[in-house]
């Protein structure tokens, strides 16, 4: 049997490594997020010194997020990197796509409830789970 | 429109006995990659062409070769 001698560092555990990154990049963005919606109402009696220290710290540490996925993304194989640029293309696509129309309609009152930029948050990681579970599976 | 290419990469693994997680590990990609090469649904880029290649010792024509009728040799 012709034998295979294992590269010092496997795939799998790098990319791991890079998702375990990003997955703590993106606690700490959730934490400050949390931390800048509720902190002006319940910490510090809307202070707006530290309102903004909670929105800059906000902005830094979603760079940071944006810099975590960007090297997660560099560190998958090709296939992996275009199951991700399809869930991508599909996500931007859906997220323009129902966007302008639910703001059109919000605008017009059309719809029965507060039109919020979160619900598009929403849809856009449903949409970018989706087709990345379908993308994973297509190539299975 | 993309022509999509057929390679001889399960038989060259077949013939040195490797599994598809031990070539995915000395190519550098997933499982799933080489799973996806074999069965023909995902053409794998150049650089993990040239890496197959050296890792078999072949040129990479003798690996991967495209179906276009136009390229057929008489």
């Amino acid at each position: 049997m012709n034998q295979l001698s294992p590269p010092e560092s496997g795939y799998e555990s790098r990319v791991r490594t890079r998702v375990i990154q990003l997955f703590r990049w993106c606690g700490v963005w959730a934490g400050t997020c949390a931390l800048m919606a509720f902190g002006p109402k319940f910490l510090w009696n809307k202070g707006l010194v530290f309102t903004l220290l909670a929105i800059g710290l906000n902005v830094c540490v979603g760079v940071r997020t944006i810099v975590a996925n960007k090297r997660y993304l560099e560190e998958l194989d090709d296939l992996q990197r275009k199951v991700h640029l399809n869930s991508l293309a599909i996500t931007v696509g859906v997220a323009m796509i129902v966007g302008v129309p639910y703001s059109v309609m919000a605008s017009y009152r059309l719809i029965p409830f507060h039109a919020d930029v979160s619900h598009l948050v929403l849809l856009m990681a449903l949409t970018y789970g989706a087709s990345n579970l379908y993308g994973t599976w297509r190539y299975r | 429109m993309e022509i999509p290419l057929k390679n001889r990469l399960k038989v060259l693994r077949a013939e040195r006995d490797w599994t598809q997680a031990q070539l995915a590990d000395a190519l550098n990609v997933s499982r799933q990659t080489i799973n996806a090469i074999e069965t023909g649904k995902f053409d794998p880029s150049l650089p993990l062409a040239f890496r197959a290649a050296r890792l078999f010792g072949l040129r990479i024509e003798e690996i991967f070769h495209d179906q276009d009728p136009c390229n057929l040799q008489p």
